[in-house]
């Protein structure tokens, strides 16, 4: 291992060891675990009932010999929906959480300064530091998968074959970019600020424009959200009625579209409802395909995460080398 | 004592820009969701046109106007959103300054050294918090009322009445998370676990909770209007008792109620699911009160 490497290695363990002790972190991560469980546990004992119906189907069908058995609507991914809502949702927060603690905790010990005063890059800092956290945010989606997969395997009486795995493989390595985007930011903006409760606090604000407003304005502005069950099922019009009235829209759709790119968190929850099976109109599809639909969401997740790394390698750069007077 | 500690408070908020900041990001937000019930308004009418041409070349009647299915409130649902989620933030953010810089300026040793009692000091915090958020709340009323002018021609005298309702329900509402911003900074040694610790709760009560009692996941509470959500499995006929005490629920119920969006129900009915909402703000400075007896303000704290 060049040297370069073993210094980014143990910088990054440094980062795990010292965000795992870390109460109030403890206590975000088991914020999330639990409120995944209730919405996982929650859909999976609507789906054991909805399962058991089509078994029940389908054995009928083969006692009476029917030749065209209608394939199972059931897809056990999207019973995994809320896990990802939480991770898009708490999740940012907690990776922002971390960020901040990067930052402050080596402000508060001024260790900052020292470190830097060894020999050690600002590409080596922020490269260790993202890693330590990428190794934190794994972990604690890791938990939440198997939490999960658990869940629909015990509650939800289906385990997931191999294909699904490695579809939901996927969906959770992109949490992981996600994540790594705001804890990106958490250290920027914090390392950006005199006053690190500051920085926390401009990170929030981004976090609460970029993960609540966006996308909230995104399915506000939904044609077919505009009344409770559907204005198209109001005016007595099918799918192709949605789609003929939907093309004198188009300006329309176009605002609402950008509205929802600009939201890092948008494309997540796309690529990993994608993924997971949560859309109806993706189900039919193998993953090749689904990829190539999400290539989109792909590439505007790993645009904002480079971006983000890049600019805490820039922050990481600028950081005085030599202890500043008064309050950290 | 009490009205010259929430003076001052007031007055380091407005020295500070946040008031400014708070007042700025509450008024852009209540302008947000005058735009998006405009949009919203205007979206409705052209697919109703269109659907009425569609249906008359197939020649179909015309379909029922979908008006009738929208109160001329609902141009405000967004509110209903905006509030318990940005607006909570804010106003924690309004509690946690009240108590923190005082703790890290020093002034919390300093003001002691007067004749000053605990009691007062805290109430004059959450004097302070209150008037600011009834200012923004006020600021925000008028915005809202401007919106609907502009969208409909015209504001009745019973739907101000409603808009007065509905801006009181949600000072008292935001009253609740200033007191938590408050509590936590009396509750910890760090000013960032303090404003973690508040966060945290937020997300408990805004998100956690309402997954809990009624199984709405964090999206459906993002948007205001959402489909019903099945609560028939036995996991919800445990927790449903919980309901009357989700504050954000109670909060989002008694609103569309007062705004007449959603199902009428008795009016004592409604009195109801705010009384929970004021019991947690009595229960919340009584436990405030208390820690500031407890406080040992002699500490020497840091900013971080």
């Amino acid at each position: 291992m060049s040297e370069s490497r073993r210094r980014i290695a143990t910088l990054a363990r440094h980062e795990y060891r010292a965000a795992t002790r870390n109460r109030v972190l403890i206590v975000l991560v088991g914020i999330v675990v639990t409120v995944t469980a209730v919405s996982v546990y929650i859909a999976s004992v609507s789906y054991r009932s909805q399962l058991a119906d089509y078994q029940a189907y389908l054995a009928a069908a083969q006692a009476n010999g029917v030749d065209r058995i209608a394939p199972s609507p059931l897809a056990p991914l999207s019973l995994l929906r809320g896990a990802f809502e939480y991770l898009e949702i708490i999740g940012a927060v907690i990776a922002i959480t971390l960020g901040y603690l990067t930052v402050s905790r080596e402000r508060a010990n001024r260790t900052l300064p020292l470190i830097r005063s060894r020999p050690v890059t600002s590409g080596e800092l922020a490269t260790g530091s993202v890693l330590g956290a990428l190794g934190i945010i794994a972990t604690l989606v890791a938990i939440t998968a198997g939490v999960g997969v658990v869940c629909v395997g015990l509650i939800g009486n289906t385990w997931i074959n191999a294909g699904q795995a490695l579809q939901l493989l996927l969906a959770y390595v992109s949490a992981i970019v996600y994540m790594g985007a705001f804890y990106c930011l958490g250290a920027i903006a914090t390392a950006k600020s005199r006053v690190a409760a500051n920085g926390l606090m401009i990170a929030l604000g981004i976090w609460l424009i970029v993960v609540l407003v966006l996308p909230q304005i995104g399915d506000t502005m939904d044609a077919d959200n505009q009344i409770p069950g559907g204005l198209f099922k109001a005016l007595g019009l099918g799918h192709d009625g949605e789609v003929s009235i939907l093309t004198h829209f188009t300006t329309y759709e176009r605002i609402r579209t950008w509205t929802e790119e600009a939201s890092l968190a948008k494309h997540f929850e796309r690529f990993s409802f994608a993924m997971a099976d949560v859309k109806e109109r993706y189900r039919p599809f193998g993953l090749p395909w689904l990829l190539g639909q999400t290539r989109n969401d792909i590439g505007w997740m790993i645009a904002y995460s480079t971006a983000l790394f890049a600019g805490l390698r820039c922050t990481f750069r600028t950081q005085p080398t030599i202890p500043r007077g008064g309050t950290p | 004592m009490i009205a010259t500690i929430a003076r001052q408070q007031v007055l380091m908020l407005r020295r500070q820009g946040t008031f400014v900041a708070m007042l700025a990001t509450l008024l852009v937000m209540t302008a947000l969701a005058g735009v998006l019930g405009w949009s919203s308004h205007h979206t409705i009418v052209r697919a109703y046109d269109e659907a009425v041409k569609l249906l008359a070349s197939t020649g179909k009647p015309a379909p029922p106007n979908p008006f009738t299915l929208k109160p001329t409130l609902s141009l405000l649902s967004n509110m209903v959103v905006y509030i318990p989620l940005i607006g909570a933030l804010l106003a924690l953010i309004v509690g946690h300054l009240g108590i923190v810089d005082d703790e890290a300026g020093g002034v919390g040793r300093l003001i002691f050294t007067r004749q000053v009692s605990r009691t007062g000091y805290v109430l004059g915090k959450i004097a302070s918090a209150g008037a600011v958020l009834f200012v923004v709340l006020t600021a925000s009323l008028a915005v809202s009322a401007i919106s609907l002018v502009a969208v409909n021609h015209a504001i009745a005298f019973a739907e101000v009445g409603r808009l007065v309702m509905f801006y009181s329900l949600s000072w008292l509402y935001l009253m609740v998370f200033a007191v938590i911003g408050m509590a936590t900074v009396l509750i910890t040694r760090r000013r960032s676990i303090a404003l973690l610790s508040a966060l945290g709760a937020w997300l408990v009560i805004t998100l956690a909770i309402p997954q809990f009692t009624s199984g709405l996941r964090p999206t459906q509470s993002l948007n205001p209007i959402t489909d019903p959500v099945s609560t028939s499995q036995t996991f919800f006929r445990v927790t449903a008792s919980a309901r009357p005490y989700s504050i954000v629920e109670q909060y989002k119920q008694a609103s569309g109620r007062i705004l007449d969006t959603t199902t009428p129900e008795p009016v004592w009915q409604t009195i109801q699911r705010v009384l929970p909402i004021a019991g947690l703000l009595l229960i919340l400075v009584l436990v405030t009160a208390r820690l500031v007896q407890r406080h040992d303000f002699s500490r020497s704290s840091t900013h971080e």
